[in-house]
């Protein structure tokens, strides 16, 4: 791994009437490396993803900081070599595939377009689809998003994504919508991408067993700060704050897994434990 | 149903034949005068008679339909073009220009426009010639129809910029032109479409009513409004057949909202 980070975050946000959302928010991703970051549910986690790609403003918010990307800060951009960054060095992996695919045009037009937002001609989209296990053929391509399950959609979002090869994916809750047997085919086609391509992912999520099995590292965000931040085997094994304690404590538990009794950092510690051995962490 | 459709394009298709080919089915042109049989009942020469100056009145009702199955569409394409423009550039830049254009089209909606044209006729003079008044009806039936498909086109832009794949598209680098041309225009284009075939039939009754108040299509030039006028102090028990355009209208404006497209649009 080199040693200057890929992305070096240092921001605070706020949104028009509503106040700071991210107080001196500071986290790195090294080159090739999977960051999860991990917070409940209006903590202000897509609000980090939306500053990266500069997309803040658009919300009706702003954001004060740096954040230094491949040797340049990319809040201080201008608007046109900030768009030349989106997509093309960064990708971003929605919440939402489906909602996130234009209803009206087929996906191989959606595809194109996402190609030419960057590049002439257009895409070599056999080894793109083979990569995300995609049927690499006419007839899918030619569908519309609407006869497309979550999964498929969820694909083909992550296609889109690594179309021009990003240094950096950032994917906000990409399994939330999914069922559990395609969370998890989701999670293993993010590690092959990262180990395939070093990839580097932030990886951002509430569920605290998918970062256990997908992430080098972990930072904790509550109430607008990261409360903790370090190596994910460190961070299951021996939480040193208490959101983070409760966080770990509130992963339910699966029968038949012995959870003696609940509550304290000892059974904590346990069950964590028990879930990183379960994804083989 | 599916009778009744077809049954719908068979008639329109009629109609259509005979505004395309008035003279093969008529004894004269729209303005040709046969002085020596004025008010003549109907014969074998003149299915529906003659009016009072003589002219051939089954002609006259064929070129009439041209005449206003050929403005309402082209009423409803100029109003739509306005409405997706300016609808467009509301839900698209929000803020002043959005509450601007939206407050001009909330008073088009509200004046009487009917009563206003009359006032305005009553003060103009009376003979305005054929053309200039076919190109006054087109315009005034396409300037004073674009609010309503405005305002459907601009929540419609508004909630597209607010959606999932138009931020994706951002997320993407897509420029703004891009986003305009290829993310909003499919999804815009079925709404305009679907006001387009509403406002049709809508205009085509407008157009008859502008005719019969002597506002719109001006003599000798025929058009279904200006030929009910004959209807004007006349029983109709007398005379049925001077009932033919009012006839016509009805089974072609039902005969439209019939094979319309109905589906509901996807945004
Ligand atoms: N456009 C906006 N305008 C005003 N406030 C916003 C806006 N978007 C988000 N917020 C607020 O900012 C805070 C952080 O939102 P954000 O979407 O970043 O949270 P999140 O951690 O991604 O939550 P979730 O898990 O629900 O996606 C929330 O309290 C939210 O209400
Ligand atoms: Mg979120």
């Amino acid at each position: 791994m080199n040693s200057e980070p890929l992305l070096s975050y240092r921001v605070s946000a706020e949104y028009r009437g509503k106040g700071a959302v991210l107080r001196d928010v500071q986290f790195e991703i090294g080159q090739g490396e999977i960051v999860g970051l991990v917070g409940r549910s209006g903590e202000g986690k897509s609000t980090i993803a939306s500053s990266i790609l500069g997309l803040l403003p658009l919300k009706g918010g702003k954001c004060t900081g740096w954040i230094h990307f491949q040797g340049r800060d990319l809040l201080s951009l201008r608007d046109g070599e900030m768009r030349r960054v989106r997509g093309k060095a960064i990708g971003f992996v929605p919440q939402s595939p489906l909602a996130a695919l234009n209803p009206n045009l087929r996906l191989r037009a959606q595809l194109d377009e996402a190609w030419r937002a960057h590049q002439e001609g257009s895409p070599d989209w056999k080894p793109l689809l083979q990569s995300v296990s995609l049927p690499d053929e006419v007839s899918f391509l030619r569908q519309y998003p609407r006869s497309l399950s979550v999964g498929l959609a969820q694909r083909f979002q992550i296609a889109l994504a690594i179309l021009h090869r990003p240094a950096l994916l950032l994917a906000d809750e990409p399994t939330s919508a999914l069922d559990s047997v395609t969370q998890g085919e989701i999670l293993s086609l993010f590690a092959n991408l990262n180990r395939r391509y070093g990839i580097a992912i932030l990886y951002i999520s509430h569920d605290l067993a998918s970062v256990a099995s997908l992430c080098h590292r972990v930072a904790i965000l509550h109430q607008g700060t990261i409360v903790e931040c370090g190596l994910a085997e460190e961070i299951f094994a021996r939480p040193q704050h208490e959101y983070t304690r409760r966080l770990i404590a509130a992963i339910p538990n699966v029968p038949g897994r012995s959870n003696l009794d609940a509550g304290g950092p000892s059974s904590d510690e346990s069950r964590a434990r028990g879930i990183l051995a379960e994804h083989g962490v | 149903m599916k009778a009744a459709r077809i049954g719908a394009i068979l008639l329109l298709a009629l109609v259509a034949a005979g505004a395309l080919m008035p003279e093969r089915w008529a004894a004269g042109r729209y303005d040709q005068q046969f002085r020596e049989l004025p008010d003549a009942p109907p014969s074998a020469q003149f299915p529906l008679g003659t009016d009072a100056v003589g002219r051939d009145r089954l002609s006259r009702l064929l070129y009439g339909t041209r005449v206003s199955l050929l403005l309402a569409p082209a009423a409803a394409l100029l109003s739509c073009l306005a409405a997706g423009l300016l609808g467009g550039i509301a839900g698209y830049a929000g803020g002043f220009t959005d509450r601007a254009i939206v407050s001009a089209a909330d008073f088009f909606l509200s004046v009487p426009w009917l009563l206003l044209l009359l006032i305005v006729r009553a003060c103009l003079p009376l003979d305005v010639s054929p053309a200039a008044s076919v190109a006054i009806t087109f315009a005034l039936l396409g300037l004073m129809g674009w609010a309503a498909p405005a305002r459907i086109v601009r929540a419609a832009v508004a909630s597209l910029m607010d959606s999932e794949f138009v931020l994706m598209a951002r997320a993407r680098g897509y420029s703004s032109w891009r986003v305009l041309l290829r993310q909003l225009l499919p999804n815009v284009t079925p709404v305009l479409l679907a006001q387009f075939w509403i406002a049709v039939p809508a205009y085509i009754l407008t157009e008859t009513t502008l005719g019969m108040l002597g506002l719109g299509v001006a003599e000798p030039l025929p058009s279904w409004g200006g030929l009910l006028r004959e209807l004007e102090g006349v029983s109709p028990l007398d005379q049925p057949y001077l009932l033919a355009p009012a006839i016509l209208l009805a089974a072609v404006v039902g005969s439209l909202q019939l094979i319309l497209p109905r589906e509901d649009y996807p945004v």
